[in-house]
């Protein structure tokens, strides 16, 4: 759903305590996103640990670096058409379907606060978690990252790929620098979503071991009340909507501990942070 | 014979079968089995030479305590390996030709240039072009610091062990080419007394090529990477100083890339770092590139441990308080 108001509307057809929160171009992005980021992953960091045993063996394996080459290639061209895809997708919401822009994912000042919120609640001197709106700092983050990452991997990337093509026009050292940024480019991106993304998107009480919510795009409707109170208040009005459904089975974390714990937040099991937002991961 | 309905048509045959089946004898029959396994294993990989040796010279060179004593009352060992012999290229000509056919009368002194000279006798064309490669030149100045045909055609730096270049374990087989090379300019006292301080093998791992060469396949046919001698020549290798190297100046240069990246130009010669590292001076490009994304991810990755750290102690104070 690329406006808010599209949640409503689709409550209807979803499972009751089911809320519906990305819809099939987002999670469709995402899958795309995810699949080529793990093969470009596995074909890639070899190259940059090439003296690895490791990367040899695992080269290797697939055939030389001849085939992983080609892999990396055709995954890398993907990638970039998913974010066209994405560019698309939101120009055609916004110019056609004359839905509002996505201001949602744009940082605000608020996200700083809630960033220092969160870590006075992880460390204690908070009692209280920040209540978020529909997508939190991490989110947020996650999000406008590649909105970074993408030009910069993509550009070097080019760069590497057709090296006397863009030597017509630009300096010769921009290869050698190409090489350097697009190998640290991806070792941060593929750093931030195994220590930050994973752990709190799957690993996180609550939705261990897997968060199906951007392949499914439903989350249960008492785990996006915790997670998204302030979007889920806004239209859903406060516990009203909780009450008019008591027949909702309480979501279970995986430890089997109840997230409809009572209202106070301090005591409750803390919850993970949600997928990505529009759809991507990074 | 009549037909015994305990033992069937066949009394002796089931009186074999039930032998057969008796645990002593199927032990008996694996230990039979291993070791005639083992025995022609150790057949294909006896130390027989199969070199050529027509003048039985092994009968007393395959002795590995043969030496002599030389005019300048040095010991020389005069040990022929013959396992060495059996992949060398030239198992098939005998030891004559290169030893004259009387070889007990000859005294050369045995230099590393009347050694190349040898070689020379038969490859001459390989051996001309060495002559005027900077390894050459230094060699008939008498310096014995330099690659010559055995340093790079053999993997023990032995004669009677040179290996045809096609084969994967020789020195000079493509793929082998860099480690090659390596033996003596990875050695920074050897590079440093002729001033070549960068360092080459390293470099030259790190980059596009290097990766490319180490990661790929032994397959010749996809060894396509260009590697030391791609740019800097084979037999006829110049020093950097000399403006026929291939390497010298960016027009060289060029020309030199443009054999495999067709149209390259000079602008994309002058991307190539020299085997040396970026610095604020030299490619400053480069070098601030490393610094820009040495720190950026240093400080992302900060962050996400922190926040990971925090949160996970925190799910941890959460779980046990309950």
């Amino acid at each position: 759903m690329e406006s808010v108001s599209a949640v409503p509307e689709v409550q209807t057809a979803a499972p009751v305590n089911k809320v519906l929160r990305f819809d099939v171009h987002q999670r469709l992005q995402h899958l795309v996103m995810m699949t080529t980021f793990i093969i470009l992953v596995a074909t890639g960091m070899p190259l940059k640990f090439s003296g690895w045993g490791m990367s040899q063996w695992w080269i290797d394996f697939w055939g030389g670096i001849e085939t992983t080459r080609t892999v990396h290639r055709i995954a890398g061209w993907t990638m970039l058409g998913d974010c066209l895809y994405h560019i698309l997708y939101i120009g055609y919401g916004t110019l056609l379907r004359k839905r509002p822009f996505p201001y949602w994912m744009v940082p605000t000042p608020r996200d700083f606060r809630d960033f220092f919120q969160e870590l006075r609640y992880f460390t204690g001197l908070a009692k209280t978690r920040p209540q978020y709106d529909r997508f939190n700092w991490r989110e947020k983050f996650d999000y406008m990252a590649i909105f970074w990452g993408i030009p910069i991997i993509g550009i070097s990337g080019l760069i590497m790929m057709y090296p006397v093509f863009w030597t017509k026009f630009l300096p010769g050292w921009i290869v050698p620098a190409a090489l350097v940024a697009h190998g640290d480019e991806a070792l941060l991106a593929l750093l931030w979503i195994v220590i930050v993304h994973l752990v709190f998107n799957h690993l996180a009480p609550g939705v261990f071991p897997i968060n199906t919510s951007i392949f499914s795009g439903k989350v249960p409707r008492e785990r996006y009340r915790h997670e998204h109170s302030l979007e889920y208040e806004r239209k859903f009005g406060s516990d009203i909507a909780l009450e008019a459904t008591p027949a909702d089975p309480p979501p279970q974390g995986a430890a089997g501990e109840p997230l409809d714990a009572p209202e106070t937040p301090p005591e409750t099991p803390e919850v993970k942070g949600e997928e990505n937002p529009e759809g991507r991961t990074r | 014979m009549p037909y015994n309905k305990r033992s069937g048509f066949f009394p002796a045959l089931r009186q074999g079968v039930a032998i057969a089946k008796k645990p002593f004898f199927i032990l008996l029959l694996g230990i039979v089995m291993m070791a005639a396994t083992a025995a022609i294993l150790r057949s294909y990989t006896s130390e027989r030479a199969y070199g050529l040796d027509q003048n039985q010279c092994l009968l007393c060179h395959g002795n590995p305590d043969l030496a002599k004593t030389n005019s300048n009352s040095e010991k020389v060992s005069l040990y022929v390996k013959e396992e060495f012999l059996n992949t060398s290229a030239h198992r098939y000509i005998d030891c004559t030709a290169c030893h004259t056919a009387t070889p007990h009368q000859v005294d050369t002194p045995l230099t590393k240039l009347s050694l190349a000279q040898k070689c020379g006798t038969c490859h001459e064309y390989q051996y001309n072009l060495h002559k005027e490669s900077i390894h050459g030149q230094q060699l008939l100045q008498g310096n014995a610091d330099v690659a010559t045909c055995v340093d790079c055609h053999s993997p023990t730096a032995n004669p009677h062990n040179v290996i045809r270049v096609l084969e994967y374990s020789a020195p000079a087989y493509r793929k082998n080419i860099a480690e090659t090379c390596g033996k003596c300019h990875r050695n920074e006292t050897l590079m440093g007394r002729y001033g070549i301080l960068e360092k080459v093998y390293e470099t030259y791992m790190r980059s596009f090529h290097g990766k490319a060469m180490r990661l790929g396949t032994y397959e010749i046919s996809r060894l396509d990477k260009a590697t030391c001698t791609n740019c800097h020549g084979t037999h006829d290798i110049k020093s950097l100083e000399d403006p026929q190297s291939p390497v010298a100046g960016m027009e060289n240069l060029a020309r030199t890339c443009e054999q495999c990246h067709p149209d390259a130009g000079a602008k994309f010669a002058s991307g190539f770092l020299g085997h040396k590292e970026a610095t604020p001076q030299y490619f400053p490009g480069v070098f601030f590139t490393e610094i820009f994304f040495l720190a950026l991810t240093s400080a992302v990755v900060a962050l996400g441990v922190i926040v990971t750290g925090l949160a996970v102690i925190r799910w941890g104070i959460n779980r046990w308080k309950v």
